[in-house]
């Protein structure tokens, strides 16, 4: 157990070390423009990538864990299409002219969304995890068409930047973002932690964990609420992210094979350090424009998932 | 040490089970028997606190279901449903030990005292070589093994099985059978299974209760559930009564 967080750790403090050292501008303490580059630009995206990536990978262990479900993400129960509905109105209202609006109307439809799947689901104080996913497919559904209607309406000047936003990025982060994401994180992480004990009893089954003693419903209700708020104010802040919240478990699942209460920890760690990387790969690799951070947790995800996954067989 | 009074339960407009009243004491292996979707798995959760009843009461040690606090009823009430399978690979003992969760604090993980008593527990079931093999490497015998010793971790006075017998071939249903009836014998708890093979319920059990359409049919020892005109009235088929073993069997008239 020590073990694994003293490793995941090093990795983590290895890949901020060699973010903050690599970037457009070579890192010069003697030089006040680089300084002020590496104290205002670069230190708060790196830590904001730290803080989005355990964000991410901290709701997706949860997120399956609750649903039973291996294939479900942060995003599953339609937080991003919420956000991402609420990004997209927003610009077509042309609300992005005042700053820092859009991540705060996106936050506004990542929570509504979440709420609007739960009544869905809920029959009978009772939340069905099959109905939960079901409406959550359902919403996402009709958030695209809102999205696409939306950038329809937009003004051709601003959708470069909804795009960008909506294929996931750190550009523009602020200390601001950074104490935001981070503070949301260490209350989910203790929140979770409260929980944990009764959470993991989860995976087999909620009629099983109820003749355990376990209030299902609330531990539910507690789980699915903290990952909601957690992964809706990543997606504002950074937009969509793909596949940290899928892949992170899983990965950390093959290596130590754990119950719920380690996979928190290790996901946080895990998760931090593969989008703090993903990010640097995403800002150094072109010089002349920024690639989708996405694409980069995916490019760096799938191949030490894939071996991994050939070893366990 | 259980009681249930007048206990109802339906699944929206369908009944379930409907006005059963019954006693069990200690140390018994007690079956409950009775056709596909006579109110067994229902009844069975009942009296686990997965469901409450919607009329009459359960009473536990002489006190009613809803004042026993959750963890607590959960130490002396061990429940195992049909067939649970936990979705991510685990390994044996982790499964045993998860058994001891209702001792565990907050934020505690389980001590020394905890996966003694999982070994302990696996070692009754005659599982021990199993502790560290991975869940879905096992066959149905042996999950069904490490399964019931995760319910006896956590040391409980009363055991609520559902089908432990399902999928499982005659040969693991006798040893299976046999290791019920070494629980209840070795330990002292009482132990209820729902089976609907009824010579297999009736093997080892001190006493069967025979549901029928939600209601509790009969009440009585193995030696007069296994008749001919029983099978006829509360599981409608015509049967021969076969003495072997010094037990009754019953086989289906051809």
């Amino acid at each position: 157990m020590t073990r694994a967080v003293l490793i995941l750790t090093t990795l983590l403090i290895l890949a901020i070390a060699l973010a903050i050292t690599f970037g457009a501008v070579p890192l010069d303490w003697n030089d006040p423009t680089a300084r002020m580059i590496l104290l205002r630009l670069r230190l708060p995206r790196v830590l904001l990538a730290a803080a989005i990536g355990a964000t991410l990978a901290v709701a997706g262990v949860t997120f399956q864990t609750l649903l039973r479900n291996p294939l479900a993400d942060p995003f599953i129960l339609g937080v991003s299409g919420g956000a991402a509905c609420g990004a997209a109105v927003a610009t077509a209202l042309r609300w992005n002219r005042v700053p820092g609006l859009v991540p705060i109307v996106a936050f506004a439809g990542a929570l509504l969304a979440t709420a609007a799947v739960f009544a869905l689901a809920r029959r009978r104080d009772h939340t069905d995890p099959v109905r939960l996913l079901i409406s959550g497919l359902v919403l996402n559904a009709f958030f695209s068409a809102v999205i696409l209607i939306s950038f329809a309406l937009s003004p051709q000047s601003d959708l470069t930047a909804a795009l960008k936003w909506m294929m996931g990025t750190l550009f523009g982060a602020t200390w601001t973002s950074v104490a935001l994401v981070a503070s949301l994180l260490a209350v989910a992480m203790i929140v979770l932690a409260f929980v944990a004990n009764d959470l993991r009893l989860l995976v087999f089954g909620e009629e099983d964990a109820k003749a355990r003693g376990v209030d299902v419903e609330r531990v539910k209700l507690i789980g699915f609420g903290v990952a909601s708020i957690v992964t809706g104010a990543a997606v504002a802040v950074s937009g969509i992210i793909g596949f940290v919240g899928l892949l992170v478990p899983h990965l950390i699942r093959l290596i130590w094979r754990r119950d719920f209460r380690l996979l928190l920890p290790l996901c946080a760690l895990g998760g931090a350090t593969l989008v703090v990387l993903s990010d640097l790969l995403s800002r150094v690799i072109v010089r002349t424009t920024e690639l989708p951070i996405g694409a980069f947790t995916a490019l760096l995800g799938v191949p030490f998932f894939l071996s991994l996954l050939r070893r366990a067989s | 040490m259980l009681v249930l009074r007048n206990v109802s339960y339906a699944y929206g407009d369908v009944a379930a089970v409907r006005d059963v009243t019954l006693t069990v004491g200690d140390r018994q292996l007690v079956a409950l028997a009775g056709p596909n979707g006579s109110g067994k798995s229902t009844l069975l959760k009942l009296i686990a606190r997965v469901f409450t009843p919607q009329r009459g009461e359960v009473l536990f040690e002489d006190k009613r279901l809803a004042e026993w606090q959750s963890k607590e009823y959960a130490r002396r009430v061990g429940y195992l449903p049909q067939d649970p399978d936990p979705i991510f690979p685990m390994r044996a003992i982790e499964v045993v030990v998860s058994g001891r969760a209702p001792y565990l604090g907050r934020f505690a993980w389980e001590s020394e005292r905890d996966w003694e008593e999982a070994s302990r527990a696996l070692a009754l079931c005659d599982a021990t070589h199993l502790a560290d093999r991975y869940l879905d490497e096992m066959s149905g015998g042996e999950r069904k093994r490490v399964f019931l010793a995760r319910v006896l971790a956590g040391t409980p006075s009363l055991i609520l099985l559902d089908e432990p017998f399902s999928a499982l071939d005659i040969s693991h249903v006798q040893q299976f059978s046999e290791l019920l009836r070494e629980v209840v014998d070795r330990t002292g708890c009482t132990v209820l299974f729902a089976a609907h093979d009824l010579n297999w319920a009736a093997a080892r059990s001190d006493r069967m209760l025979v549901m029928h359409r939600g209601t509790l049919a009969l009440d009585a020892t193995p030696r007069d559930v296994m008749r001919a005109d029983v099978m006829e009235t509360l599981f409608g088929f015509q049967a021969e009564t076969v003495v072997a073993g010094g037990r009754s069997w019953v086989v289906p008239k051809t």
